[in-house]
């Protein structure tokens, strides 16, 4: 039986998929996976999950969201305007120019 | 020899032949994480190992060969249960061993917290805290291994063959009194034996393990603690000893101290 290990570095972070362990049952993957995925990192916690009890769907079966064109969101007739004075403004702008080029681009 | 120096051989033996047997097991193990697991394991405790022998160089002046690769196999003196070769692909032999050496160390480490001798009770709680994973590893591997009849079968021979030898964990030597008197352990090993039963005997027989009455299988011609070992000791002893003659070292690695 597979169980998925995720591990947390510290306190407050989240627990993030790192690999597997095949065990029979909960106790013995817990007891692998320290082992595993906790004994070289730096690690705070892991979870470990049955492989089967975790849902997935994916791409093929449905389409996500993050992939529109949104351009005619940007504020493009305000050009060349110095954004300096607002930080979250700047920060903004760098934000979708980012996830205009994971899109290809536009 | 100082009650202190003789604990100390004590403990660096029985921690450095046990992880010798275990790492036997490599890429041999029932599957690959029993495999890291058990290498995890033989890894802590030639750890320790080092951290007893280390000690002996630092304190009272031996090197390395000395305590290793050119010592004579009969001044060894690690209980005969950790010497004994494992019989080929059986897994329950290594989980009983694990298991009845994990807790005999336990407790013995708990008599050592409050060591009159300072660099040894240092050192406990280190030891401590991975000997707490290699108990819990046996026991989940027991729990399960007398689940079903076949593998219980396995476990109740490697207890048959294996329990008299565990006794010798707790054989006496002449040192014995000193290290009591002096406070270097503070309970003595026919106490700690005592616990041991007290502890191993209801739990084995919870999983329907029958034990054999301890007076009627205890060994008196090999005992290890005085340097009498089975003949698997021997070999074990020639195989480990093979590469230092072969390549010659001159200066092994050390964890503590100046050329660390």
């Amino acid at each position: 039986m597979i169980w998925e290990v995720f591990r947390q570095e510290e306190p407050g972070d989240r627990h993030t998929h790192c690999g597997n362990v095949h065990a029979p049952d909960r106790e013995m993957a817990t007891m692998f996976a320290q082992v595993q995925h906790g004994r070289r990192m730096q690690t705070n916690s892991l979870w470990v999950a049955p492989k089967d009890e975790i849902g997935e769907v994916d791409a093929d079966d449905t389409e996500f969201g993050g992939t529109t064109d949104k351009s005619y969101r940007w504020a493009i007739t305000y050009n060349d305007i110095d954004a300096s004075f607002a930080k979250e403004v700047a920060e903004s702008e760098a934000d979708q120019e980012e996830h205009a080029e994971k899109r290809g681009g536009t | 020899m100082e009650p202190a120096e003789a604990e100390l051989f004590r403990l660096a033996d029985d921690e450095y032949v046990l992880a010798e047997r275990y790492t036997e097991w490599q890429i041999f193990a029932p599957t690959p994480e029993s495999d890291l697991a058990l290498a995890n394991i033989a890894q802590d405790e030639f750890g320790h190992a080092r951290l007893w022998y280390d000690l002996l160089q630092e304190e009272y002046d031996y090197e390395e060969p000395d305590l290793l690769w050119e010592r004579d196999p009969a001044d060894f003196v690690h209980s005969t249960l950790v010497e004994l070769e494992t019989p080929e692909g059986d897994w329950a032999d290594t989980v009983v061993r694990g298991y009845l050496y994990d807790v005999a160390e336990r407790l013995r480490l708990e008599a050592l917290e409050d060591s009159s001798y300072e660099p040894i009770a240092d050192r406990v709680p280190k030891v401590q805290g991975e000997e707490e994973y290699h108990r819990e590893h046996a026991q989940s591997w027991l729990d399960r291994l007398t689940g079903s009849p076949d593998s219980h079968q396995h476990v109740q021979a490697a207890v048959d063959r294996l329990f008299p030898h565990a006794l010798t964990l707790f054989a006496a030597t002449e040192h014995e009194e000193a290290i009591v008197e002096a406070g270097v352990r503070t309970r003595s090993l026919s106490e700690l034996r005592e616990d041991w039963l007290d502890e191993v005997v209801p739990y084995l027989e919870s999983l329907g393990v029958e034990i054999p009455e301890p007076e009627t299988v205890v060994r008196s011609d090999v005992l290890g603690r005085d340097g009498t070992h089975t003949d698997d000791w021997r070999e074990l002893h020639e195989a480990f000893t093979a590469s230092y003659h072969e390549l010659g070292f001159d200066e092994p690695a050390e964890l503590r101290g100046d050329r660390a």
